[in-house]
């Protein structure tokens, strides 16, 4: 199963970057929004803006780069790749390959937000961590919702499953960054980072449990 | 006597509007006779979560069973939840501007919870209108309804507890009304107005399910 996980996980990896004008699609989408906000705030924001900026320009960066990730596997692919995975299988390294990207996305957004904006997050090593698990979490949700609106024609669908329900998440990312910026008391971090551990734990196993429901046809 | 509960159900509504209204109410500052609205605000979220919580059985239920008479009910659950989610917004609108001095407050988590909570399901009557195939529509709009459930709990329940900023009772250091009616005039109404309010929500879903099913028979589709 492992084996498998990490072979499927290196196909999408391959197919994207094979796909360069997708993976650019994102990258100077990424680019284009913070340079758009860089001009509409005149460079000039203080800290909690900036977060609430960052984590704006990454969920709909999220949005716009899983909503594509069972799109292509709709048709001749989808039979293939059932004949030689089982679901449990997929969804693993569909969460993977995506929880991958959107942390590299979300580390391409940081660099440009501090290059544009010269501002920085007190505390980066933990920001760094709130990344990563924010981007685990986005995965989680956005690959089986992703999976669902794959098979209807509303492509809007997506991001109106999706904000109502990464919500609760978003907003413990938040309150994590400005910790990370600014923490009172050590106690909060930890149970702010356990909270959002916690959901990201729920998300993962609600995915997996259901995703074999989707799978089949 | 089949349908005792609807019995009980008009009579402890006749109950909770009667006294609700004439009833005697301990005397407090700033909340004054607005106290009443205990009766109708906090039983519709009572309602709504039952009814979400019903309609979480049913999606479960579909999932492993595949019986659309399943979906239908999960469906009819679902908007009659969303209806008393919306009455209880109101209500809470009206309350909160009496008491608070505004319609609607940012600081305030369990309203943003709550007003999350009913987009999550407006995104879900959405997905269910957006597939033509009804096997397709009942099997993943069943699996969105367990996501929908899960996070919803965790919004109103999780979240105002760790934010801690909420001008509820009992929230964020704000006494509960339990330190308030210690002679327990609110709660002799409020438990029967509690439970007259879900048995209304349970009879209006009924009664959407019933209708349902007449339609899909008159257009002879399945209804097992």
């Amino acid at each position: 199963m492992l084996g498998n996980i990490l072979k499927l996980v290196k196909k999408e990896i391959q197919l994207e970057w094979r796909q360069k004008t997708a993976l650019g699609t994102i990258f100077i989408y990424v680019l284009g929004t913070s340079f758009l906000i860089y001009l509409i705030f005149q460079g000039n924001i203080t800290i909690p803006t900036w977060i609430a900026l960052f984590w704006i320009i990454a969920l709909f960066t999220t949005v716009n780069a899983v909503s594509k990730s069972f799109i292509k596997d709709a048709n001749e692919q989808f039979y293939y790749l059932r004949t030689i995975a089982t679901p449990l299988e997929i969804i693993f390294s569909k969460i993977i390959y995506n929880a991958l990207l959107i942390t590299v996305l979300a580390l391409v957004i940081y660099g440009v937000m501090i290059l544009f904006f010269n501002e920085n997050i007190a505390d980066k090593g933990l920001f760094l961590l709130t990344i990563v698990l924010g981007s685990i979490g986005f995965s989680n949700l956005f690959t089986l919702l992703s999976a669902i609106t794959a098979r209807t024609q509303n492509f809007v669908l997506l991001a109106i499953l999706g904000f109502p329900i990464i919500l609760p998440l978003l907003l413990l990312i938040v309150k994590m960054s400005e910790l990370s910026n600014f923490a009172i008391q050590q106690k909060d971090i930890y149970m702010n980072l356990g909270a959002i551990g916690l959901l990201d734990v729920i998300t993962l196993i609600l995915s997996v449990v259901l995703f074999p429901y989707i799978w089949r046809d | 006597m089949k349908n005792w509960w609807k019995y009980l159900c008009i009579l402890l509504l006749f109950y909770t509007v009667i006294m609700g209204f004439l009833g005697p109410i301990p005397e407090l500052n700033i909340l004054e006779e607005s106290i009443r609205n205990l009766y109708f605000h906090v039983p519709m979220w009572f309602a709504m979560m039952t009814l979400m919580f019903v309609s979480l059985v049913y999606s479960i239920l579909y999932l492993n069973k595949q019986k659309i008479d399943h979906d239908i009910k999960a469906a009819a659950f679902a908007k009659v939840g969303f209806l008393f989610g919306l009455l209880g917004i109101i209500t809470g609108s009206v309350w909160a501007r009496a008491t608070w001095g505004a319609w609607w407050v940012f600081q305030e988590v369990k309203l943003n919870g709550a007003a999350a909570a009913l987009l999550v399901y407006a995104a879900y009557f959405i997905l269910r209108g957006s597939f033509d195939d009804e096997e397709k529509k009942a099997r993943f709009s069943s699996v969105y309804s367990i996501f929908a459930f899960v996070m919803f709990m965790v919004l109103i329940n999780v979240i105002p507890r760790i934010s801690n900023s909420s001008l509820h009772p009992g929230n964020g250091g704000n006494p509960g009304f339990n330190s308030y009616d210690l002679d327990s005039n609110l709660r002799i109404v409020f438990y029967p107005a509690v439970i007259g309010w879900i048995l209304l929500s349970v009879w209006i879903s009924t009664l959407l399910i019933r209708m349902e099913k007449i339609f899909r028979k008159k257009h002879q589709l399945d209804i097992e």
